[in-house]
């Protein structure tokens, strides 16, 4: 017992001296749930994104009557500050002193084309005219005001719609100043959600299963074939195996440390989404647990396939490079996989991550409900058998 | 003393038929090198073809909705117009929550009585705020025709540019420069740490030959081999994704040469002060991989938080997507911006590899 725990301890030791074990193990993982939680929170919210915008005037303010073309301008130009701490929703590009609109309008539409500014509004010449009959005849068509946006930036895309979010504020105002239209009639929308909780889920709370996951898949794909495969090259194993330390011991011991990383590579994600990023996800419940034991044991044994696939480290790092990425994103980690073509979907089928990120995910409450229970338990247990098996067969101790 | 004519021509003759030599070698070892095989022309191909299919046609939003009741007539004329929005009828709540739920459609629409109910799916985090801005617009006009008010102003959309394709269509590029990257600073990294691990480099530097002339062949072959890749993963993108791009092919060759000389300037750094060539390689993956995240490749750096776009501006990556996705026709820059950016990638090069390589191409330290 004394030399699998100590065959436990140096795995894990070895594992957290190696700086690229440390990076790809640990820092990876946490460095990709936060970059990807940060980047994805942010997304459509104000205070944390800012679109570069030109806002043209042609109308010309001469007419006598309200000038609407400038309530427009003014609330674009609100817009473009913010309270200390936040971005403001625009920045506008403004004319240069003495610049004519003809000229201004050229210049903004040369920068939406080359992607120096998201998008151009336009107020056209009779804006307050037609505004003003429009008042007068409710059967009249809408003023337009003109949204450019270039379809090469998918920045642009989403200020299209906030563009027009704002225009249509705009307008609300103006028909309640108008009295056309009475505020307290309106119906207010409800929001449904679907699953079991019922309740919107955080991107950091969706994430941080399939994180979790990631780095126990990549530590079973490449840290167990690694350290079995280059210990051998290097024969060390053939060192151990000439004590009475025997093969069966060693791995017992080197599942242990495998199990020891994942714990730590658990706790780590564990702590920095619930306490930095806000992710509320409870793991302490059955059918999680269930599944993140599933997991570890899958992920494990697909090292030991891999490792007896290999003949060398460095094979064993190929077979693992190839099959990382594919089994990673058709697990449905970080995408849904629904929409795929027949080729693709054989492998999501086969492919255990599948089955545990559905599973994790369901126990979780955070979707997953398309796959059935008994395959999300059944599936990954034939993989560790078959997996095993093979491994029991093929691996070999001695150097190739 | 110079040399005369002829001895100068003969000492060009064999320094340029040893430099052929030089490219021949390092051709048929990096034929050899699986994992710059793999990295350099199976990635880019199982990235586009994974995210092709994972991300194909997500473009249009797809609204379920369950339309009944007195007030079905108003929710039709607020939903008619609306062309970019797929919308798809449903017969009763409990098999539109369902389609939601399998990710059938996108979110849900049903009203109960006059009032408008929205149904989401929680696992869809990345798409929510953009479907609930869209449920936003449907409510602003349902509210409208219910007074019987049309809107007296209105959003027309007008849409530029040269990307018809979608999101999809600025990816590609973007793999082809990460890529291209990555195979630039692993490749030269990698190999010149495993010449001075074997010695390579003490026997190198016993011969006549310029240390800038090993770059130079290494750089050769990788240039070569990261236009042939490049080349093949657009072909596969247009051929299976059906995608189109309108290439220069010009400006094309001119910046993925410029591109791989750049990057594998980047590599020569990595090499100076790495020893080892696994080492190398972790250093450079883990550069690479760092800049993939906020250089433009996947996520759309405008629309990420102020300090991250800041970061961006100073990760070379950023440009080469730039660039890459300006020569594929799906974006426009200033020519004044590309040629700049072009000359960069290649002045880095051609700067750092002749000042480099007279430290890097030495003899070991014992």
């Amino acid at each position: 017992m004394n030399g699998i725990i100590a065959a436990a301890r140096a795995y894990l030791a070895v594992s957290l001296r190696e700086r690229v074990t440390l990076f790809w193990f640990l820092i990876f993982p946490v460095f990709l749930f936060v970059i990807l939680a940060l980047i994805f929170s942010s997304t459509g919210k104000q205070g944390k994104m800012n679109f570069k915008i030109a806002v043209v005037n042609e109308e010309k303010a001469t007419v006598a009557g309200p000038d609407f073309a400038a309530i427009v301008v003014h609330t674009f130009d609100s817009l473009s500050t913010a309270p200390s701490g936040q971005e403001p929703l625009f920045t506008l590009l403004r004319p240069h002193p003495g610049e004519t609109t003809a000229a201004f309008r050229a210049r903004a539409d040369a920068a939406l084309n080359r992607e120096r500014i998201t998008a151009v509004v336009v107020i056209p010449p009779g804006f307050n005219g037609a505004m003003v009959a429009r008042l007068r005849a409710s059967y009249a068509t809408p003023t337009p005001i003109k949204v450019i946006v270039n379809n090469s930036s998918e920045a642009s895309r989403v200020a299209a719609g906030i563009i027009a979010g704002v225009i249509s504020g705009i307008d609300r105002e103006v028909l309640i100043r108008a009295g056309q239209y009475v505020p307290s009639d309106e119906t207010k929308p409800v929001t449904e959600w679907t699953g079991k909780n019922k309740h919107a889920v955080s991107y950091a709370s969706f994430l941080l299963p399939g994180v979790i996951l990631m780095a126990f898949f990549t530590s079973g794909l490449f840290g167990v074939p690694g350290t079995i495969l280059y210990s051998r090259d290097r024969h060390i194993l053939q060192r151990y195996f000439v004590t009475p330390f025997t093969p069966l011991r060693y791995l017992l011991g080197f599942s242990i440390g495998q199990l020891g990383l994942c714990l730590l590579q658990f706790a780590l994600l564990y702590v920095i989404g619930r306490f930095w990023l806000g992710a509320q996800v409870n793991f302490g419940r059955p059918g999680a647990i269930l599944f993140l034991v599933l997991g570890f044991f899958t992920f494990l044994a697909f090292g030991f396939l891999v490792a007896a696939l290999a003949k060398t480290g460095d094979g064993g790092m190929a077979i693992g490079n190839l099959l990382n990425i594919p089994l990673i994103f058709l697990g449905g980690l970080f995408f849904p996989v629904g929409n795929l073509p027949l080729a693709l979907k054989v492998v999501v089928f086969a492919n255990p991550v599948t089955y545990i990120a559905a599973g994790l995910r369901m126990s979780l409450g955070l979707g997953g409900e398309g796959m059935p229970l008994v395959a999300s338990i059944a599936v990954p247990i034939a993989w560790i058998g078959i997996c095993s098996l093979i491994a029991a067969r093929r691996i070999s101790w001695g150097v190739q | 003393m110079q040399p005369d004519r002829g001895t100068a021509d003969l000492v060009g003759g064999t320094v340029m038929s040893a430099l052929i030599t030089l490219i021949r070698t390092e051709a048929v070892r990096f034929a050899r090198d699986k994992q710059a095989l793999i990295l350099m022309f199976i990635f880019p191909l199982v990235f586009i073809i994974i995210f092709g299919f994972l991300m194909k046609g997500s473009s249009t939003p797809r609204l379920g909705v369950v339309v009944a009741g007195s007030a079905a007539p108003t929710v039709q004329a607020v939903l008619a117009p609306m062309s970019d929005l797929h919308v798809i009828d449903y017969p009763n709540r409990s098999a539109l929550i369902h389609a939601v739920e399998k990710g059938q459609a996108d979110f849900g629409l049903y009203l109960d009585g006059d009032v408008l109910h929205f149904v989401y799916n929680p696992t869809q985090v990345q798409n929510n705020p953009q479907f609930m801005q869209i449920a936003a617009g449907i409510t602003t006009q349902y509210n409208l025709a219910r007074q019987r008010v049309t809107p007296i102003v209105r959003a027309e959309k007008v849409v530029v540019g040269k990307n018809p394709g979608g999101w999809l269509n600025l990816v590609v590029p973007g793999i082809i420069a990460f890529s291209i990257l990555t195979a630039g600073l692993t490749g030269i990294s990698g190999h010149l740490t495993m010449m001075k691990e074997r010695r390579l480099l003490d026997r190198f530097v016993a011969t006549p030959m310029r240390p800038t002339m090993l770059l130079v062949a290494i750089g050769a072959v990788r240039a070569v081999m990261a236009y042939i890749a490049s080349l093949i993963t657009l072909i596969t993108a247009i051929g299976l994704l059906h995608l189109h791009f309108a290439v220069n092919w010009w400006q094309f060759t001119v910046f993925v040469l410029a591109a791989t000389v750049g990057s594998m300037a980047l590599g020569t750094i990595i090499a100076l002060f790495v020893r080892r060539p696994a080492s190398a390689g972790n250093i450079a993956n883990i550069l690479a991989m760092v800049m993939m995240f906020f250089s433009g490749v996947y996520f759309p750096v405008e629309l990420m938080p102020g300090y991250l776009r800041t970061l961006a501006m100073f990760l070379p990556l950023t440009y080469m997507v730039n660039g890459m996705q300006v020569v594929t026709g799906v974006s426009a820059m200033g020519a004044a911006r590309f040629w700049t950016i072009t000359a960069a990638l290649f002045g880095t090069g051609a700067i750092l590899f002749p000042v480099l390589a007279h430290y890097v191409v030495q003899p070991e330290r014992r």
